[in-house]
């Protein structure tokens, strides 16, 4: 079974943030209103953070791309009490909005602030792909198979991408790959699996020291990233 | 020992009807607040994705505590035979009730989606046992139908089944509390709330603020239908009350300087030191722990009733503000996800606006546990009976019925409002 | 004890009509119980009821995948669009396209929310309201197509007169911003055959000193293209590489390949007064005195020269004017000399010289920082000249010289007509402009001042000069006096605000036209524009309102377009059929020229004497007082340096969508990546600076120019030298839009009105400010 990770080049990426911009396009996140973006009511499943150093003229902010860290001991899925939160074989952390009660403990247990309560009806957007949001669409009748208010969602890693490119025979991490590393200009995410040793993630980690985010806490992230 | 003889109140009289009203005023707009908030979701409240839990999660924990603190004092005479604390222990454990009944009205209107509530319930099933809301749930759901049927073996007066279901309880209701900490404590990412002490810490501020409620609501509740309040009593829970506070600053000096202690205590300090620090030192401390303090060690002060209620309520309004001050500014801490400053949206300490819709619902909710609360009084026998006779007063006219939901129940001794009862 | 209730307890006086008060206030407590809960059920999606838009339940029914291409800056990536139900709902890259190598920059994506902006213009408008100015409401009333292209078809009649009443159709303006090249060749068709010469195309590029710089050298008055996959070393003087610079997606893609992906890694220094993201992503961030960047770049050639570590056979076969630029450099700017001016240590010059001479090749980039100013033509010479002393011209990894791609000739008009031999009003290549092709801001004076005539109409097509020209009162006032102005665009803006007639044209996703990037990769490219949906508004193409006003006037204008094709998709057909079949670039979407060839050295150079010249010859030939070497000009601000203590910076970040508005959610929540910050622009300052003036971070304040002043949060930022204020431009309107408006300010309304002589370029960094809390 593939593990799914993550390898971002710090020192490719350009801070351009079309990996944020892309997301939104291909999950149907919505865009905030400046009311919701300050309270931070606002979805983003995707995020650059600045992080600066330094006094000038000796400054220096490394910018750094953020999607869900998909952890392999993810604190969200310890804490979700209705299992609506889970690791899929294949490592990704999915969200399930059938079982979502709300509760936002898994906002609270975080570590990387990448999950988004809906507080309210996501708006109407004229773009939107009638093939998704992703969740359980093949459920049919079941209650509550859309994103609506008062449920969490978060990055997939474009799952949606991965199971039709594995349905299709398509190689994962070269011809298939989420929309973020699909929409970064400068190839600096890499995706694919860690498990396999001649995989582009696995090449690029053995070639070069990496880190992770907050790794003392031992959540084991699966977005690696590559210093400058 | 003279045994002690528990009656309801008669609930006729012009305040306690007003009391009623008031509060089911309350309680509708609570309703009101909450169907609001279900069809337009909770950006009617004031949480965030930075400060995800707001008030009602702070209302919940806090009566957990009270609820739990309030049980294990009913241990005092059902437990360990100390019958000087019989006039409040029945009170005790229905206020428990209540108020973890609560409780769980508040896990219900704070969940995102409240119409799958039953989801917390499918233990072992559906539900991943190692969430602490999982294990909480059992907790609690145990919790509520242990002190059922508790009340209802005090009801019924058999002390031994009463004092083996008591141990069974109270023991149950130290481990809701140290659950509902751990739910907090137990959380790595959260630096101001990554803790060992945290269950201990909610224990010793659930029994600290149970007492401290109970003796509130005792003195008042006696004093407004005209019993009278057994001073020493009184007293004697202020002085076991002090004893609690200083336990529960030993548990929240531990904390912090372990915090403080460790190079890493960038959180600490913004507890302590940060931008809603007021509330810990003014609120959580000052109202929590100073003033009552400096109260109950007072030789005049802690003899009195009046200021051992006084005290008491401070008590109650700091610690509710401990959860509150844990809960928001606590989450308002900014997740550090690599080391340096980090700028603009993502690295803010959380703001919480107050919003009307959030208060609104609380203190309704609240509302209706007053009307329960009231309505036990009226209904249960709670209070021990009037020690004097009422001074008799020509009944009231017949009233006109002023709502279909009005009652015009008969208690066995007439009472009236007096003023009797000492102060 | 008892628990009676006394229901049938009734007392006197409580019946309404019989009804007891019990009973009525059940009955309307149930009616209203039911009303809440049926509103309450509507809502809960297990009824059925869909919460979300109706859409999306259906599934995918039908799905393709449309080829064209992107208009949200002047790059004009080639891009993909998937479009499920006949809605567009994902812009991905076109991996046919050699320039960007398939990728594009955030603001592709953005594309959707053009598409899709509740707020466009959906018929033509006429303007009912005859008082104009800003803020005004035009009171639109809705008028036909006919009727509106009627009106405007007389208009220019009258305009341009005729042999009964001879007008001037020079005294048509036409204001182009952002169009595609099609929209763009078509227009200059028509300025041709009508007769007017005042056709100011922005594409908001703003970089006029910047190509004079370069002509100055070469004779080719354009950016400078790099050969950026090839590069070993890029020395950027106030170029915002991986933000502003076009064609941006490139040096997006070309940025992750010459870091990583080939054995030695590209080293980058950038030299800015702020410390931009291309500073924070490059190797080396030195700040530097604002406007001091030409003294900079003669330094370095000061320490290249004096070191001989020049590329002695480049310098020495295929350049002119090395003698007296040597002189000049090694005598006026020494490192030591130059330290003081730029505050740049000497040794770090040195350094950097030393480095930029032995790192083969290299590259001198220069920005619009630099060259925005009065004299920034000399110092886009003196920095574009280190190219040529390392011998980085025209070779792999230096500075390349942009293929064109050759379209179908469009028959050269073969009428004479003596408007278009008039001067320009912007008075390009004039005494005062000697160099410049165009001077747009220079045009808002034109109009006001009636020099050197007045003029009489406008059409602007996607131009928002309001927003984006400094000194925008003046353009306020300009489009208020205008007679008569007609403007073509999807979306409402400040301009739209004074027009008589408003016509809507389509998105970018929904017409057809071809494009080409800015200069960048050296090899031509063009990309197709096709519709990938069906348009939402009733609107039509800037070609075929074009087309219909050529009609409707006649003669040789109507003429003048004859076999070119009357709609955009035959004119595109007809323009790129000859570099490609039409059915294989519907389908490819792009065209690629051949292969880049370098060491063109006796092809390109266009100079007196056939070299690179560090004494510019094509200066001397329309200046001769000028001076003709590369220089540092004493910078000239506006603003006494006492009473305005800063310098005031701007900066175009890259969520600033270029296509005149910022109406689009997506680019304001992501705007400022280095602040962390959308919706919102801030006044950046040193701590030092704010310390002083007792500002503190996310306080409000006022920065005042001598101009004007506006408002805007404080943001205390290590990353900015302490003489300067930076404020990121893109917001600041007030009439494009609900996500647009009120967001942020524009610094244009305080910044002055300066030029660089030669080009015209409009100075954007020489206007001195102060700020002091609010």
């Amino acid at each position: 079974m593939p593990r799914w990770g993550m390898v971002i080049d710090l020192d490719k990426c350009t801070a351009c943030q079309s990996c944020s911009v892309a997301c939104k396009a291909e999950n149907n996140v919505p865009g905030s209103t400046p009311e919701e973006y300050r309270r931070r009511t606002a979805p983003f499943w995707h995020k650059v953070i600045a992080v600066s150093e330094g006094e000038y003229p000796a400054f220096s902010t490394t910018l750094i791309p953020m999607p869900c860290m998909h952890c392999d001991d993810a604190p969200c899925v310890t804490v979700c009490p209705a299992k609506a939160t889970y690791h899929r074989e294949d490592g990704i952390v999915v969200q399930n909005f059938r079982r979502c009660i709300g509760c936002k403990y898994c906002l609270i247990a975080c570590p990387y602030g990448v999950r988004n309560f809906n507080y309210k009806e996501p708006e109407e957007k004229e773009y939107h792909r009638p093939d998704l949001p992703p969740d359980l669409e093949s459920r049919g009748m079941w209650p509550f198979p859309h994103r609506i208010h008062g449920v969490v969602e978060k990055c997939t890693f474009c799952f949606h991408r991965i199971d039709a490119g594995l349905k299709e025979g398509k190689k994962i991490g070269e011809e298939v790959v989420p929309a973020c590393a699909e929409a970064c200009p400068a190839h600096a995410i890499a995706f694919g699996d860690l498990d396999d040793p001649h995989s582009g993630v696995s090449r690029l980690l053995a070639s070069r020291d990496s880190i992770r985010l907050q790794e003392r806490l031992g959540t084991s992230p699966k977005v690696y990233y590559l210093l400058k | 020992m003279a045994k002690t003889a528990f009656t309801g109140i008669e609930g006729k009289s012009k305040g306690y009807k007003l009391a009623v009203a008031l509060l089911a005023l309350l309680a509708l707009s609570g309703l009101g607040s909450f169907i609001a908030s279900y069809i337009q979701g909770h950006e009617l409240f004031g949480s965030s994705n930075i400060v995800p839990w707001g008030l009602p999660i702070v209302f919940l924990i806090y009566l957990i505590g009270l609820s739990a603190g309030s049980l294990i004092l009913s241990s005092l005479t059902y437990v360990f035979g100390r019958e000087e604390y019989k006039p409040i222990a029945r009170l005790a454990v229905y206020l428990a009730i209540v108020l973890i009944f609560g409780a769980m009205v508040f896990i219900f209107i704070d969940l995102g989606r409240p119409e799958k509530f039953w989801r917390l319930f499918m233990f072992f099933y559906m539900n991943n046992m190692r969430s602490m809301f999982a294990i909480n749930g059992i907790l609690y759901g145990g919790y509520f139908l242990i002190s059922l049927t508790y009340l209802g073996f005090i009801f019924f007066d058999r002390p031994r089944f009463t004092k083996k279901i008591g141990i069974l309880a109270v023991g149950w209701a130290g481990l809701v509390h140290m659950g509902t900490g751990a739910i907090f404590g137990f959380i790595a990412a959260r630096e101001a709330w990554f803790s060992a002490v945290k269950p201990f810490e909610f224990l010793a501020a659930a029994i600290t603020s149970g007492l401290a409620l109970l003796i509130v609501a005792v003195v008042l509740t006696l004093k407004y239908t005209g019993r009278s309040v057994n001073k020493e009593m009184v007293v004697s829970l202020g002085k076991m009350l002090r004893v609690f506070i200083i336990v529960l600053l030993l548990l929240i000096a531990v904390d912090k300087l372990t915090h403080l202690y460790a190079p890493e205590r960038e959180a600490a300090l913004y507890m302590l030191a940060g931008r809603y620090s007021w509330m810990f030192w003014g609120l959580q401390i000052g109202m929590g722990a100073a003033i009552p303090l400096i109260v109950l060690f007072n030789p005049r002060l802690n003899r009195t009733v009046r200021w051992v209620t006084a005290a008491s309520l401070s008590v109650v309004i700091g610690i509710f503000f401990e959860r509150y001050f844990l809960v928001i500014p606590g989450a308002a801490y900014p997740l550090h996800y690599y080391p340096g400053e980090i700028e603009g949206i993502w690295g803010i300490t959380g703001s919480f606006p107050i919003m009307p819709a959030e208060v609104l619902l609380s203190l309704g909710i609240m509302a209706i546990l007053g009307l329960l609360y009231l309505f036990g009084l009226k209904y249960l026998e709670l209070m021990p009976a009037l020690k004097e006779p009422e001074k008799t007063t020509p009944p009231e006219t017949p009233e006109k019925t002023e709502a279909p939901a009005e009652e015009t129940p008969e208690a066995e001794t007439p009472a009236e409002e007096t003023a009797a009862g000492e102060a | 004890m008892d628990k009676e209730r006394n229901k049938g307890e009734t007392a006197k006086g409580n019946l309404i009509l019989g009804v007891t008060r019990r009973t009525f206030l059940k009955i309307s407590g149930l009616a209203a119980a039911t009303a809440l809960i049926s509103r309450f059920f509507s809502r809960l999606p297990v009824f059925g009821a869909d919460c979300n838009s109706p859409g999306q339940s259906e599934g995918v029914i039908t799905e393709k995948w449309v080829t064209t291409s992107c208009l949200n800056c002047a790059t004009r990536c080639g891009t993909r669009v998937r479009v499920v139900n006949g809605k567009a709902v994902k812009i991905t890259g076109n991996p046919l396209s050699q320039v960007t190598e398939g990728e594009n920059c955030p603001r592709a994506h953005i594309g959707l929310q053009v598409l899709y902006d509740e707020e466009r213009i959906t018929r033509p408008l006429k303007r009912t309201n005859p008082a104009k100015g800003k803020g005004i409401d035009p009171q639109w009333a809705p008028v036909s197509w006919e009727e509106a292209l009627g009106e405007v078809g007389e208009r220019l009649k009258v305009v341009r007169g005729d042999f009964r009443a001879p007008g001037g159709p020079h005294k048509l303006l036409l204001l182009a911003g952002l169009n595609t090249v099609s929209d763009e060749d078509y227009l200059r068709r028509f300025a041709e055959a009508y007769g007017t010469p005042n056709l100011i195309i922005d594409e908001g590029l703003e970089n006029e000193a910047d190509r004079a710089g370069q002509w100055l050298a070469d004779g080719h008055y354009t950016q400078s293209a790099y050969d950026l996959p090839r590069t070993s070393y890029i020395l950027s003087f106030g170029a915002g590489i991986l933000e502003s610079e076009k064609p941006l997606a490139r040096n997006l893609r070309m940025w992750g390949k010459i870091r990583r992906e080939r054995p030695n890694r590209a080293k980058v220094v950038v030299i800015d007064s702020r410390y931009s993201v291309t500073a924070a992503k490059a190797d080396r961030w030195l700040p530097i005195n604002p406007g001091t960047y030409g003294a900079l770049a003669m330094a370095i050639a000061n320490v290249i020269i004096s070191e001989n570590l020049y590329d002695t056979d480049f310098v020495n076969n295929r350049t002119a004017g090395f003698a007296e630029y040597r002189e000049l450099a090694l005598s006026q700017y020494s490192p030591e000399q130059v330290a003081a001016l730029t505050s740049i240590p000497a040794e770090t010059i040195r350094e950097i010289a030393r480095e930029f001479a032995t790192t083969k090749p290299a590259i001198a980039w220069r920005g619009r920082t630099a060259t925005s100013i009065p004299g920034g033509s000399y110092t886009g010479y003196a920095i574009f000249c280190l190219n040529a002393l390392v011998g980085s011209i025209d070779v792999p990894g230096g500075v390349i010289y942009q293929e064109e791609p050759e379209y179908r000739e469009i028959m050269p008009y073969g009428f004479g007509d003596e408007g278009r031999n008039r001067p320009r009003i912007d008075l390009s290549g004039t005494s005062q402009f000697p160099a410049a092709r165009m001077v747009t801001n220079r045009v808002a004076d034109a109009i006001i001042s009636d020099n050197p005539y007045p003029v009489e109409m406008a059409i602007g097509f996607n131009a928002n000069f309001i927003m984006s020209q400094p000194g925008n009162w003046r353009w306020h006032e300009a489009m208020k006096k205008l007679p008569y102005y007609v403007h073509v665009s999807p979306f409402f803006n400040e301009m739209t605000d004074y027009a008589d007639i408003l016509l809507p044209s389509p998105t970018f996703l929904e017409l057809w036209g071809y494009d080409h990037s800015p200069p960048g990769s050296g090899f031509a490219e063009v990309r197709l524009k096709q519709p990938v949906v069906e348009r939402t508004t009733d609107s039509r193409d800037v070609i075929e309102i074009i087309f219909t006003l050529a009609q409707s006037l006649g003669g040789s204008v109507a003429e003048s377009f004859h076999g070119v094709g009357g709609s955009a998709e035959r004119f595109v057909r007809y323009r790129t059929e000859p570099l490609i079949p039409w059915s294989e670039f519907l389908e490819k979407g792009v065209w690629t020229g051949p292969a880049y060839r370098y060491h063109k050295y006796d092809e390109i150079f266009r100079t007196p004497s056939g070299k690179f010249e560090f004494r510019s010859g094509n200066l001397q030939q329309i200046n001769k007082d000028a001076v003709p070497l590369p220089h540092q000009e004493a910078v000239s601000y506006l603003g006494d340096h006492l009473e305005y203590p800063l310098v005031l910076q701007v900066y175009q970040p890259v969520l600033d969508v270029e296509n005149g508005g910022q109406n689009y959610p997506w680019a304001q929540e992501f705007n400022l990546v280095q602040h962390g910050t959308g919706w919102e622009n801030f006044a950046e300052m040193n701590r030092h600076t704010a310390a002083a003036l007792g500002i503190r971070d996310h306080d409000n304040v006022w920065v005042e120019s001598p101009f004007g002043k506006i408002r805007l949060k404080a943001r205390v930022f290590e990353g900015i030298h302490p003489g300067v204020v930076a404020i990121a431009l893109g917001q600041g309107h007030y009439a494009n839009g609900k996500w647009a408006d009120g967001t942020g300010v524009n610094p244009n309304e305080i910044i002055g009105v300066d030029y660089d002589r030669l080009s015209g370029q409009s100075a954007f960094f020489n206007t001195r400010v102060k700020v002091y809390r609010a």
